[in-house]
């Protein structure tokens, strides 16, 4: 289903529209007003911009260099070409460990991977452990935000799901009776967890150690609780220096959701004594976008949200109308990469006002990425013969002024006297919310030509 | 510049060994590595009071006072804490004594943990704490409540001065933890208190 | 500017000369009242812009060469419209870059962009006492850099601002969202009908609920689309276009 589609049907709750896109422009003031307040704020996205830059056109040596310093302070490091490979890696030492329950911090990759089923076909209890994670998890949807996965949650819903699955009382959706027993829901899960996951923030070449960030502790209690630590990282995680985390940490937050830092910024280098750590770096598709001249730069992505917050249209559709792991204006330009056919949709929803690109911490040309999608898109797959034959008559006509004057007059006329029916119906889609503009007489080469012969 | 979507032949080899391979053969041509000009960041501000301004601002309370003030601020604003972890000489009201072997899972219920923090960050009132401060790496995260000790004169403003002062440490684990635990993850509404501690106190010294 | 042999090639955008030529008409009136020395090359047609957004930008060769043999031999190329001139300035790179095409888009202005910077004019002795709601483009806003944008940090400047606030009697209204785009994103307007729809509308709102009683902008797209939203409701809002006002004197 194309996302027009099911924006159209999400957009049938006006009132639940204006709830989603009033939460997320809240989150997107918020940003706003953390970043202009901080000295140079500017000139930092440029940083983070040029060192992603740098990393992707180093990656190999600096993956190769991560892994070396990892290993050196006894972390094992695994690769995966793909999914499926992950997935195998995961379960594999899962099994070593004799491990049956999990428990997993967010990582929109494992999310992509479709981590959470391959291991529960295999008897292995997952629980996400970020609240927004976990109410999606309870309620057996996807995320619909990478940072606020259950934006599009009610109180009221959670409220209804917890007495269901946690057996909590009715409490009208009280946030603070919600959390309070979802912590110790998840307090359970951490102490009796054999082993963590998390997903990785930033990946450290020069020290081998990775960046997990929450605001919650999840990614803490679950690791210094459990046996074994499983960190999963896409190879566009990598930065150079952990001095540049000065940039990243400073970015990431504010973008996000406006605080200046996560509550945890988690440095984890080494495993403790009796403990092990692993780490699973995954291509995925990566190295396939890395080849795109074009498409490249979406891989600078430190996975903050902002470009979420901020479309007008992600707003006003939801999550969950983009059907990809990874919502909004990134995952319409990920997502092609993918699957050009499936995710054909995403890049054209969008009206190119550029607004995501000048939000992302790392500077990506977003809008110039999904305007180039779309010349593709149009290329490789078959579009409604409604959109090509007229865009392909009008490349014609307004090449050719006297064509151009011809059906510029005739048009007119068609509107101007044709009767509304035949006008506003359901073939007219403009016509469904708005009213057509008011033919005029003449248009402005006749009103010229009169000027002209008047002198 | 040829985009196949469709139809391209599989690589049959996977992991690490077509992992680098693939990155080298499409990475682009070398992007210099930015030098960072911190005068950029810049700013004559009070870093004592930006850091209290902010830790604030982030959910947790602040005390400035004198080393010898340390357990009776902690008893006024802690009373009915019973398990008790210090891990710094500069608090004697630890009744659990602990060690770097501790089974983590043996502080579950702990009310209060008092610990030392290294250095603090005034742009968002973040202390880092290492393994070291800590003995057990779960301390800061499982207790309910957590203080933590601080020197004022180790405040600095913002992240990239921070990473300069720790770049020289063991590397084994340490957090930047900048408030209680928190979430808005229901309804955006912001609870304090989620899986970590449930409260910060800072004491500046 | 009064050098008599600077030309400037006027540039109609196809939807304002067919739907809107009272727009097309106001930027003539106004430039020429500036002492501009302006032409308007009849075999104009379109920039290319609906085609290039709708993902038909190799179909729309033809119309961008034409573009530039109409233009090319003038100093400077102005049009009342932001996207269509972001198209121009941006977009364009699809042509074999030659010093015709090289010229045509380092010289074109949108209208605001021109007489503030180009001519160095705010004040046109314009009058509208009226209260306006001002329309921030998004190609024009973000892409001309028209103006500063709220989601980047730096000084506030605007150029239609700088314009609108010479015009006596003229009380521009702060909007609630004050660079939330329209809606209409060409084509989007009618594959992505619904989510069109309530942009414009929730556009419409801001100005309604600001207590704004015309809503202007430099690009007539934009207004087209919040028009039609207005008169399909009956909102008692009023759409012109920022040439027309400043060209108005009462």
């Amino acid at each position: 289903m194309s996302h027009a589609t099911k924006a159209t049907e999400f957009n049938k709750d006006e009132s639940k529209v204006n709830w989603h896109d009033k939460a997320l422009w809240y989150v997107r003031e918020k940003r706003d007003k953390s970043a202009h307040n901080v000295e140079g704020w500017e000139y930092l996205r440029q940083l983070g911009s040029e060192i992603k830059a740098n990393v992707l056109s180093n990656l190999d040596e600096y993956l190769v260099q991560f892994e070396s310093n990892a290993q050196k302070n006894g972390i094992h490091v695994h690769w995966a070409s793909n999914a499926k490979e992950h997935n195998t890696i995961i379960n594999s030492i899962l099994e070593k460990h004799k491990a049956k329950k999990v428990v997993k911090s967010k990582s929109m990759l494992t999310e992509e991977c479709h981590l959470n089923p391959f291991l529960e076909a295999k008897g292995i209890e997952v629980v996400d452990t970020d609240l927004g994670e976990r109410i999606v998890q309870l309620a057996e949807e996807p995320p619909s935000h990478i940072v606020l996965p259950a934006i599009h949650k009610t109180k009221e819903d959670v409220d209804v799901l917890f007495q269901k699955h946690l057996g909590t009382k009715p409490s009208k959706g009280n946030p603070e009776y919600l959390v309070g027993e979802a912590r110790k829901h998840l307090r359970d899960k951490f102490l009796n967890a054999d082993v963590a996951i998390t997903g990785v923030n930033f990946a450290v070449a020069d020290t081998g150690g990775v960046v997990v960030c929450t605001n919650e502790g999840n990614a803490d209690m679950g690791v210094h609780l459990a046996k074994a630590h499983i960190a999963c990282m896409g190879i566009e995680k990598v930065i150079p220096k952990e001095k540049h985390l000065g940039v990243f940490l400073r970015l990431l937050a504010r973008s996000a959701t406006g605080q200046p830092i996560t509550t945890y910024s988690s440095h984890f280098n080494k495993a403790e004594d009796g403990k092990e750590m692993h780490i699973v770096i995954v291509d995925n598709g990566r190295t396939e976008q890395l080849s795109r001249e074009d498409f490249r730069a979406s891989l600078h992505c430190i996975r903050c949200g902002a470009c979420m917050n901020t479309c007008p249209i992600y707003r006003r559709s939801g999550g969950h109308s983009y059907d990809y792991t990874i919502p909004g204006p990134i995952g319409s330009i990920l997502s092609p990469g993918k699957d050009l056919k499936k995710y054909s949709s995403l890049p054209f929803a969008s009206t190119l006002c550029g607004s995501c690109s000048n939000v992302c911490p790392v500077k990506i040309n977003i809008h110039e990425q999904l305007y180039k999608w779309r010349q593709i898109i149009v290329k490789e797959e078959k579009q409604p013969i409604v959109k090509t034959s007229i865009l392909k008559t009008a490349g014609l006509v307004l090449s050719k002024p006297k064509l151009y004057k011809m059906a510029g007059k005739s048009a007119r006329f068609a509107l101007k006297y044709a009767p509304r029916f035949m006008i506003y119906n359901k073939l007219n889609a403009w016509g469904k919310a708005r009213d057509l503009p008011e033919i005029k007489n003449e248009n402005f080469d006749d009103w010229y030509k009169k000027r002209n012969k008047n002198g | 510049m040829k985009i196949l979507m469709i139809g391209i032949k599989k690589e049959t080899k996977m992991g690490r060994e077509a992992i680098l391979k693939s990155v080298k053969e499409n990475k682009p041509e070398l992007l210099p590595l930015p030098e960072i000009d911190t005068s950029a960041f810049q700013e004559d501000i009070d870093l004592v009071k930006t850091f209290k301004n902010n830790l604030v601002l982030v959910g947790g309370q602040i005390f400035e006072i004198s080393t010898d003030g340390i357990d009776s601020k902690i008893m006024e604003h802690y009373p009915d804490k019973s398990s008790i972890v210090s891990t710094t000489t500069k608090s004697n009201l630890g009744n659990v004594i602990i060690n770097k072997d501790t089974n983590p899972h043996t502080l579950e219920h702990i009310d209060l943990a008092i610990i030392e923090g290294e250095l603090g960050v005034s742009e968002n009132g973040a202390i880092w704490i290492t393994a070291s401060n800590s003995l057990v790496r779960a301390l800061p995260f499982i207790t309910n409540d957590l203080v933590i000790i601080l020197e004022k004169r180790n405040i600095c403003l913002h992240m990239l001065e921070a990473y300069d002062s720790i770049s020289k440490r063991d590397r084994d684990f340490g957090v930047f933890i900048s408030g209680p635990s928190k979430t808005a993850d229901i309804e955006q509404c912001l609870v304090v208190g989620a899986h970590g501690a449930m409260s910060l106190t800072v004491l500046l010294v | 500017m009064t050098n008599s042999t600077v030309k400037v090639g006027l540039f109609i955008p196809c939807y304002v000369n067919q739907l809107y030529p009272q727009v097309g008409i106001a930027t003539l009136e106004l430039l020429e009242k500036l002492g501009v020395d302006v032409y308007y090359p009849k075999d104009q047609t379109c920039c290319g812009q609906p085609l290039g957004n709708s993902g038909y930008e190799q179909d729309s060769k033809g119309i961008c060469n034409l573009f530039v043999e109409n233009f090319k031999t003038y100093d400077y190329i102005v049009g009342p419209s932001g996207s269509c001139i972001y198209h121009v300035k941006h977009h364009f790179d699809i042509l074999e870059q030659t010093p015709e095409v090289k010229r045509v888009r380092d010289n074109a202005f949108e209208l605001c962009e021109f007489i503030v910077k180009v001519l160095g004019i705010t004040d046109l002795g314009a009058s509208f006492p009226y209260k306006v709601g001002l329309h921030k483009s998004c190609h024009g806003l973000r892409g001309l850099k028209l103006g500063s944008c709220s989601e980047v940090k730096s000084e506030h400047f605007s150029t239609e601002e700088d314009l609108l606030n010479n015009v006596k009697g003229l009380e521009l209204i702060t909007l609630n969202r004050k660079d939330e785009c329209c809606g209409f994103g060409g084509t989007f307007s009618v594959f992505e009908e619904a989510i069109s729809a309530k942009m414009g509308k929730d556009r419409v709102q801001d100005h309604l609920d600001s207590s704004v009683e015309v809503v202007t902008g430099a690009d007539h797209s934009c207004l087209m689309h919040m028009e039609g939203i207005i008169n399909r409701n009956k909102q008692p809002l009023k759409v012109m276009h920022i040439a027309e006002i400043l060209n108005s004197s009462l």
